[in-house]
């Protein structure tokens, strides 16, 4: 059984008329890492929260379609009973810091309080979040004591701890510096080799090639192109959705350059290092 | 032609944190990239140029007069600045309204304010939608009408604090046209990156600020083929130089069409 | 940046008594000086939160406070004691101006209550960690969401003046004058006002969000990071501040 499940999915928020989810369907496997791609208006977000749960219980709005995580449906749960099992982690992280603890260590365990689990363990899943994502240094420090990049992966712990089967990242590294973006990716870099599932929406094409198993292309609420890297940007018409390939990917078509096995053209530095050239 | 004067500038906010330790800059007619870690100080020496803050010691002569003989509302005429987050600017409840605000408060009657406004949303692709609520629309919508909001004061000098934060390929595609034709008019444009690709691809200069000083400065061409010092600044070279590298060439590329020249060849 | 909390780290016996103990302090000694009118008993309960405060090592903290109250305190001496219904007794005349015993004695009591007042809510939050009493509060039965709502405020007003900060440069640097008279001020209002308001609106909704996906709406039972702690003696404190209160309004019903 697949462990994302969408099927049909079609949203629309509150007093509006145009469709941002556009008969939606698709699967995830356990373990996958998906890119979602798409210029800013396609619904990337909108998806974003439909996995998340928050679309239809927190933003009302004409909901139809499936979405399907583990087994369970969405919509016929709420909100308490979802939360532990999806894990959402978005742009801002000052916005994601709760404010009422005062140190990392007991911001981790405030998700772990709600859900209701019991001491012990609470302590050891903050202990190897802590771990996981290169913070143990700072856990007693001030939440908002810390820079955007600890920030964000303080949040990403927080959500990590209630072992959610998968973890949603919606742009985490838009607000931050190369330095915060680049310790973002890494700590992303760990967690799928965890095997967690992931999807994260972003921009930065050349680090969805280098993580991404499969990439989700949007546009105007409907999918484009579902595929791996490769597949996805070795298309003639990303233009017309709003988004260009990664740079390597650029230069290698206009000079007709592609892998000799697989007859596609190369999306990461890496692949043209082992080229003869 | 414009001339912002930089000469040993230094800058704390407490005593024991000192954030400039000496900058000296002459910055005129090209467009400049101002690139850094977080906390290297590029945001504190923008604040100063824009007369926000006032230099602990060292001066800032922007056509020969000192900012610090005026307050920053009056300097605002001669410098602009399009500030990082939208949503740290914007009260009116129309569009229109919100980029007449800058020509209003700098003395220009409503008229003529509202021609630069609409000019100026027309620039950055908004014009249909001058009379909604800034806050119906999408983030990255807001951050243009935040950068129309400072074309329509028309200041001999522009400053943006990371433009393409959050943008997709078709909003940074108007940015770059947008800095294009700042530059046509002879405006000085300074532009604080954190996107090296549009750093190299757009601006002519670039400036590296690293702890509080100016670590490199020159043409983009050989600032960004500088891997050694960008390293000490703890930044990546653009994407452009790095596929460059993988083919194995040595030289400086600042787009991808000039690769693609480079290799055909 | 600091969160708005006037804790004082610091290890004394105050400090380690449970914070319902000394929130039910408050409770009882503003009572009871109110209950029994009497100077001595007043002026002794006064003594006694003034004692616990030292004892707490936080003393110097309260000075401050009380004397800012200052003006509260000579206001209530001269309204008192020139214009108190029962004034009868001269007691002493500066020029026009007379001074009658009934109403400065009464002021005395009024500026001894104001005293404890301020002293017992100084015991209790100058000794007690803010998240350690919401968190007993939440134990005893208090509803979790009022309990953050209570403390994520301390922390995010303050980081509220960096936007502040943030938004205030962002429209000067439009042209708008912030320095100046009166008016000019004034007319700065509307273009901070509008961001602020905005900009906490919109984080509110994404730290709702955020909290959503925390679990905040899990049904169930809570569990806690922070082990109970014991508080010895606590049982004993807490039934005699209740005899105490009780004996007070023996006293008051009898007399």
């Amino acid at each position: 059984m697949s462990i994302v499940d969408v099927e049909g999915l079609k949203y629309k928020y509150p007093d509006t008329d145009k469709l941002v989810l556009d008969d939606i369907s698709f699967k995830v496997e356990k373990g996958e890492f998906i890119g979602l791609i798409g210029r800013n208006t396609a619904g990337k977000s909108s998806l974003c929260f439909a996995l998340s749960g928050l679309i239809p219980h927190f933003f009302k709005g004409a909901y139809g379609g499936k979405v399907l995580i583990d087994g369970a449906e969405i919509k016929q749960h709420d909100m308490g009973e979802i939360a532990a099992n999806i894990g959402l982690v978005f742009e801002n992280p000052f916005s994601q810091m709760t404010g009422s603890k005062y140190s990392v260590y007991e911001e981790i365990a405030f998700g772990l309080e709600n859900i209701g689990i019991e001491r012990e363990k609470m302590i050891s899943r903050i202990d190897e979040s802590l771990e996981l994502l290169d913070i143990t240094a700072i856990k007693d420090n001030n939440p908002f004591d810390l820079s955007g990049g600890q920030m964000q992966r303080v949040a990403i712990a927080s959500v990590i701890a209630m072992r959610p089967d998968v973890l949603i990242l919606d742009e985490p590294t838009s607000q931050l510096d190369p330095q915060g973006s680049a310790e973002v990716f890494k700590v992303v870099e760990n967690l799928t080799n965890e095997g967690i599932t992931i999807i994260m929406a972003e921009h930065k094409m050349e680090k969805v090639s280098q993580y991404a198993d499969k990439v989700l292309l949007l546009d105007n609420g409907k999918i484009i192109d579902y595929d791996t890297p490769a597949n996805v940007f070795s298309r003639d018409d990303l233009l017309e959705f709003g988004i260009a390939a990664p740079v390597v990917t650029r230069v290698a078509k206009a000079l007709g350059i592609k892998d000799a096995q697989s007859g596609e053209y190369p999306v990461t530095l890496a692949e043209i290092s082992r080229e003869n050239w | 032609m414009t001339e912002l004067k930089i000469d040993s500038l230094h800058f704390s906010y407490t005593s024991d944190a000192r954030v400039l330790k000496g900058i000296d800059l002459r910055l005129n007619d090209k467009t400049t990239a101002i690139v850094g870690q977080n906390g290297a100080g590029k945001t504190t020496f923008v604040k100063l140029l824009k007369g926000l803050l006032q230099p602990d010691e060292g001066v800032i002569t922007l056509n020969g007069q000192d900012t610090k003989d005026s307050t920053a509302a009056n300097l605002a005429k001669y410098v602009g600045m399009v500030f990082q987050n939208p949503n740290d600017q914007i009260f009116k409840n129309k569009v229109v309204n919100e980029v007449m605000f800058g020509p209003l408060n700098l003395g220009r009657n409503e008229r003529d304010s509202r021609d630069k406004a609409l000019a100026a949303l027309k620039k950055v692709g908004l014009e249909h939608r001058s009379g909604n609520n800034p806050y119906d629309l999408s983030l990255s919508e807001r951050k243009m009408i935040s950068i129309a909001s400072v074309l329509a004061m028309d200041t001999d000098v522009v400053i943006f604090d990371e433009p393409t934060m959050g943008q997709d390929f078709a909003g940074k595609e108007t940015i770059k046209d947008i800095i294009s034709e700042l530059r046509n008019h002879g405006k000085l444009v300074l532009c604080i990156l954190h996107d090296m690709d549009f750093a190299a691809e757009v601006f002519e200069r670039a400036i590296v600020f690293n702890q509080g000083k100016v670590l490199l400065d020159g043409p983009s061409r050989e600032v960004f083929a500088n891997k050694m010092v960008l390293e000490q600044a703890f930044l990546e070279q653009p994407q452009v130089m790095q596929v460059a590298q993988a083919f194995g060439l040595e030289g400086s590329y600042l787009t991808e069409d000039e690769l693609i020249e480079r290799l055909k060849g | 940046m600091g969160s708005m909390t006037l804790y004082v780290e610091k290890n004394s016996i105050i400090h380690n008594i449970d914070p319902l103990t000394k929130l039910l302090y408050v409770f009882v000694s503003i009572a009871a000086t109110y209950i029994v009118p009497a100077h001595e008993f007043v002026l002794l309960v006064a003594a006694f939160s003034l004692l616990l405060l030292v004892l707490g090592k936080v003393f110097v903290k309260i000075l401050p406070i009380i004397a800012i109250s200052i003006i509260l305190i000579i206001s209530i001496i001269i309204v008192q004691g020139m214009f108190h219904p029962d004034n009868e007794t001269i007691l002493f005349s500066v020029g026009v101006i007379t001074f009658y015993q009934e109403g400065l004695s009464y002021a005395a009591l009024l500026t001894l209550r104001v005293i404890n007042m301020l002293s017992a809510f100084g015991v209790l939050i100058l000794t007690t960690k803010p998240d350690e009493l919401i968190e007993r509060l939440i134990k005893k039965g208090m509803s979790p969401k009022i309990g953050y709502v209570f403390l994520s405020v301390l922390q995010i007003i303050p980081q509220m003046r960096a936007t502040m900060a943030k938004i205030t440069d962002a429209q000067r640097s439009r042209g708008m004058e912030t320095e100046g008279n009166l008016l000019v001020r004034l007319k700065a209002f509307f273009p901070l006002i509008g961001p602020v308001v905005l900009n906490s609106l919109n984080d509110t909704r994404e730290r709702a969000i955020a909290l959503e996906m925390r679990g905040f709406n899990t049904k169930g039972k809570k569990t806690f990071l922070n082990e109970s702690q014991e508080y010895p003696y606590r049982k004993v404190m807490q039934l005699l501040l209740a005899a105490g209160l009780i004996a007070a309004i023996m006293w008051r019903i009898l007399l």
